[in-house]
């Protein structure tokens, strides 16, 4: 446990300090980096915690990002406000999938998840003169409150925001939902025995996934720049899942160091030119065989091993 | 709480941090006194490998050539390149790499237009020079940016000007249908036809059907065109669909002439359409096809094969012959900028570029202080027994493209 | 909309309906044989198409070629399943899933480095210009795919119902453990399975090669093979088969009556539809637990 203490400490310290000695590229990866953790937070507590399968984690982003476009480009409405704007709207519409997740489970309510992300995918190609469609949205930089929001007031920003996610599904995951959530995975039928409400609770997992899906859209919009649907499809979403599954299912450490693996993996492949895709699946293929419960998940049952070895439990 | 507060004062640390000093704008630099660097990047993985992986093996062998000549003004050039994945998230990694890490003279561009529009700005801010081989997104050339060039492919509007005028003027056509693909570049192919229709002749097409990237079946849209009776059908979308749409077309009875888009003038569209492809006609963005039996494209092609022994099929493609002209334009400018080698010289020296090109190959390009458009030909063509011929017809209205510049 | 238009609608609705039915079958397969949603299932598909394609490049005659390609699609299959799949078969089911998505990556990108993205389509022995029945036309090719498609499930169903092996599949898709202590050798059946899988994908990839063209992103077809199966119900073969020629049908209407971007939203409109109302789908047999 002192280890995960000096881990925190030490990733805290880098990513502040980052600015003084990293590249503008090295600046922008870690904020890409930092969009991937928060978005991996809002899926793991859905899928991890709760057991609910979802296949429409980047169409959620998707939705965070244009509503947060939108109201900045085409109604001038200053980001600070646009941004809790988008995670408000894809709170609303990612609940609706909690009317699904109440009668389906597995591959049925994965299939569903994938019909509301083809759907939206449609929706935004279908209205190009508000979307932008195929073509693409391009956005100026943000405001805060005056201040232009680039180099590194931007990634502060991000950063800070990434912290309050974190903080935010650490407290979730302790909170009484939280355990509500590891109920329903486990047995719906016990949940209901223990008096929790299994429709509500899953309800309540998609809005929370889908709330932290629209932050890291709506900040994915500040940090490229530039929105168009080929971005949220369904390798965007298996992406997301790759980073919770890798990195560990159910815990925010987990959904942290698989975001941060998995983004970082395809830029340090640039050297493997077009054969990057293969050798990334390789790798990938390479971490679930050897660690079929996450990187997070593999240490923490090695450490319960140890501890268990040495006699005193 | 646990987290909460070591994560606040880091909050509070971090934000003190953030007045620090501003990152310099960047200076000379990818500029020695023996090499100049360029970095290059495209989709080289993903569905849009074929034109990145070309635009690189293209450039390589322009470069190849250029140094074993002496190289520009007694310094080497070296190419740094970056797959883009053909996402715009992506592409921005790569150019910031190139530009703040690899540090880099010049960005040469072979990633289409997905991921250009999202480097633009990124690169207007820079001021570096970045020269634009394949993509058609208007944001390169309007408005206007000093450190912008377009090479190869020609303005959005440029295509509608020159279908519209071959459709009605060479094929002799009033009743005209489209039927383009629900993707960027078709889209913009079969919009920019119908607007120009409308400009120049008056003519409104008789039908403009859609159709989704990827659909294996074509009868609703062409049951539609043929209620329509058009006399030609200009198709826009990739050789895929294309193959298709021919063969059905020619199965449900459509024997009218099509017309099809860039995308599909190449040995792509041939092999995967067959006798279906038989009188289409369309427009090359280059005056040869790397299968033409012209003495310079023969040539060109011994060199191509000697360099790249194992290639896959239907390489070269156009993308690489572009890759290799752009790259030519952009050495002769360089050339002509001089020893003293600096953005603004590259600038002025690509400015005054008029109507240069390496060779037959390849269709000249110009520059002028006003405006970044390099190239405004477009080669007609027509396939005759199963290969791309060229087509003895030539434009005559003057284009419209320019006035918005002056 | 005059009775020929109607009708011809109708016919080529049900031609690239086979299309999706083939693709429905073999995505039905490992589901049966296994209980897992196999993402790379698509890219067995395409495996087989290539497979063809080259021992074609080498003039095999097609009913020589056709054996062949299965049994070395088979093989592929037996192969993949042994080095990727066993070692993580005891893991959670999200890292299968995940683990069959990597390896459809694997396979497109290796497709796709050596042969681009080129279009290939293979003429088979029945291709030809369209049959006229009466005004309407047809492609031989999709008549050849339909009645496949049909064989192919009798065959398969038969398969299922009589042989040991196949009894062997549905007990270890039904509980694993419980199969293992009737004395199944549940590797040996899994081993089997994607052989089964890559097998019959190959085959769906042999019937779309002369009409949809050979690519790396041929396995997209997966998607509509999903609607189909859950129009169908995913434990009946037959009922995957049906869905997917409606799912043509109704498809092709839409892009009749609507345009194109309704046709595009229809899959996914009767998908979310079906799993709302009635998930088991119109024959499913396999419950659909909450």
């Amino acid at each position: 446990m002192r280890l995960a203490h000096a881990a925190i400490a030490i990733a805290a310290v880098f990513s502040v300090a980052l600015p003084l000695f990293g590249s503008e590229y090295q600046i922008y990866l870690a904020e890409l980096i930092l969009i991937n953790i928060v978005a991996a937070i809002g899926l793991n507590l859905l899928t991890g915690n709760c057991g609910q399968i979802s296949l429409c984690h980047a169409s959620l982003m998707a939705i965070g990002a244009y509503t947060t476009a939108l109201l900045t480009t085409r109604l001038a409405v200053t980001y600070v406000l646009a941004l809790p704007a988008g995670v408000v709207v894809t709170t609303l519409l990612g609940a609706s999938l909690g009317y699904p997740a109440r009668r389906l489970s597995g591959l049925y309510l994965a299939l569903v998840t994938l019909g509301f992300l083809e759907v939206v995918s449609i929706a935004i190609e279908e209205f190009p003169d508000l979307t932008g469609g195929v073509r693409g949205l391009k956005l100026a930089k943000p405001e805060l409150v005056g201040l232009l929001l680039k180099d590194n007031a931007l990634y502060f920003f991000v950063l800070g925001m990434t912290a309050l996610a974190i903080c935010a599904g650490w407290n979730i995951q302790r909170s009484r939902y939280g355990r509500a959530f590891d109920a329903v995975r486990q047995s719906v039928i016990v949940a209901q025995a223990l008096a929790i409400p299994p429709g509500r609770t899953k309800l309540l997992a998609f809005s929370i996934a889908a709330a932290f899906a629209g932050l890291a859209g709506g900040l994915f919009t500040a940090v490229v720049g530039f929105i168009d649907p080929t971005e949220f499809d369904i390798s965007a979403s298996l992406r997301d899942i790759t980073f919770i599954v890798v990195g560990g299912l159910g815990s925010v450490a987990g959904s942290v160091v698989g975001a941060v693996v998995l983004t970082l993996l395809p830029e340090t492949l640039r050297g493997a030119k077009e054969y990057g895709d293969v050798v990334y699946g390789v790798i990938l293929l390479g971490a679930l065989v050897l660690a079929p419960k996450g990187i997070v998940g593999s240490l923490a049952f090695l450490a319960r091993r140890r501890d268990s070895k040495g006699g005193l439990t | 709480m646990f987290g909460a507060r070591k994560l606040l004062s880091a909050l509070a640390t971090s934000l003190s941090f953030a007045m620090l000093a501003a990152i310099p704008a960047a200076a000379e630099q990818g500029v020695t006194a023996d090499s100049i660097t360029i970095g290059a990047f495209g989709p080289i993985t993903g569905p849009a490998a074929y034109i990145g992986l070309a635009g690189r093996d293209g450039a390589t062998m322009a470069i190849k050539e250029i140094n074993a000549a002496g190289g520009i003004n007694g310094r080497k050039l070296n190419m740094i390149f970056e797959d883009d994945g053909h996402s715009p998230a992506k592409a921005l990694a790569a150019v910031k790499k190139l530009i703040d890490e690899d540090k880099v003279f010049m960005l040469f561009n072979v990633a289409g237009s997905n991921g250009t529009i999202g480097t633009i700005d990124y690169v207007k801010e820079k001021g570096l020079v970045m020269f634009v081989s394949f993509a058609s997104a208007p944001g390169v050339t309007w408005p206007f940016a000093k450190n912008l060039f377009r090479g190869g492919t020609t303005e959005v509007p440029r295509y509608g000007e020159l279908y519209a005028e071959y459709i009605v003027d060479g094929l002799k056509a009033q009743k005209i249908a489209i039927l383009s693909g629900r993707e960027e570049y078709p889209k913009n192919e079969g919009d920019a036809l119908t607007k120009q229709l409308q400009k120049w002749y008056k003519i409104t097409p008789v039908k403009r059907a859609e159709f989704n990237i990827g659909d294996k079946d074509f009868t609703p849209q062409l049951l539609d065109l043929q209620q329509a009776d058009p006399q030609v059908i200009a198709f826009f979308g990739n050789p895929a669909e294309a193959a298709i749409a021919l063969r059905q077309a020619k199965e449900l009875g459509l024997n009218q002439q099509f017309f099809v888009g860039t995308t599909m003038v190449d040995q792509g569209f041939l092999t995967a359409a067959g006798p279906a492809a038989e009188g289409a006609s369309g427009f090359a963005l280059i005056p040869l096809l790397p299968g033409s039996s012209n003495p310079a494209m023969k040539a060109w092609r011994a060199k191509w094969s000697a360099e790249y022994p194992n290639l896959p099929a239907n390489r070269p493609n156009i993308f690489d012959v572009l890759a290799y002209a752009d790259m030519y334009v952009v050495a002769e400018a360089m050339r002509n900028a001089g020893k003293d080698l600096t953005t603004d010289r590259l600038i002025d020296a690509l400015e005054n570029l008029h109507d240069y090109r390496v060779g037959p190959i390849a269709s000249p390009r110009s520059f002028a202080k006003t405006h970044h458009i390099g190239n405004l030909r477009l080669q007609p063509m027509q396939v005759k027994n199963g290969e791309w011929v060229q087509v003895l017809w030539e434009s005559k209205r003057p284009s419209d493209i320019l006035q918005r510049y002056h | 909309m005059t009775w020929r238009i109607a009708l011809q609608l109708a016919l080529s609705g049900l031609s690239v309906g086979s299309i999706y039915a083939i693709v429905a079958l073999s995505l039905a397969i490992p589901f049966k044989a296994s209980r897992v949603l196999n993402f790379a299932q698509g890219e067995l598909v395409t495996l087989g198409a290539y497979i063809a394609l080259v021992l074609s490049s080498y003039g095999l005659p097609y009913p020589v070629m056709v054996p062949a390609t299965l049994v070395i699609a088979a093989g592929f299959g037996i192969l993949i399943e042994r080095l990727f799949i066993r070692p993580i078969v005891g893991a959670p089911e999200f890292t299968l899933v995940i683990a069959t998505f990597a390896i459809g990556l694997i396979i497109r990108a290796l497709i796709r480095i050596h042969w681009q993205d080129n279009v290939f389509f293979l003429p088979a022995p029945y291709s030809g210009p369209a049959l006229a029945v009466g005004p309407l036309r047809v492609n031989p090719s999709y008549l050849v795919i339909i009645g496949s498609t049909a064989a192919l499930v009798t065959l398969l169903v038969l398969f299922f119902q009589q042989t040991r092996l196949g009894k062997a599949m549905r007990a270890v898709a039904y509980n694993q453990t419980a199969a293992r202590l009737m004395g199944i050798s549940v590797g040996k059946v899994f081993g089997s399975a994607w052989a089964l899988s890559a097998a019959i994908g190959a085959a769906a990839g042999l019937l779309l090669a002369p009409v949809a063209g050979i690519n790396p992103e041929l396995g997209h077809l997966i998607v509509k093979a999903l609607v189909a199966a859950v129009i169908g119900g995913f434990g009946s073969l037959g009922g995957a088969v049906f869905g997917g020629l409606l799912l043509g049908v109704l498809e092709t209407y839409a892009g009749a009556l609507f345009g194109a971007a309704l046709k595009e939203v229809i899959p996914f409109a009767i998908l979310i539809a079906f799993l709302l109302v009635r998930p088991n789908g119109l024959w499913g047999t396999t419950q659909v637990r909450v």
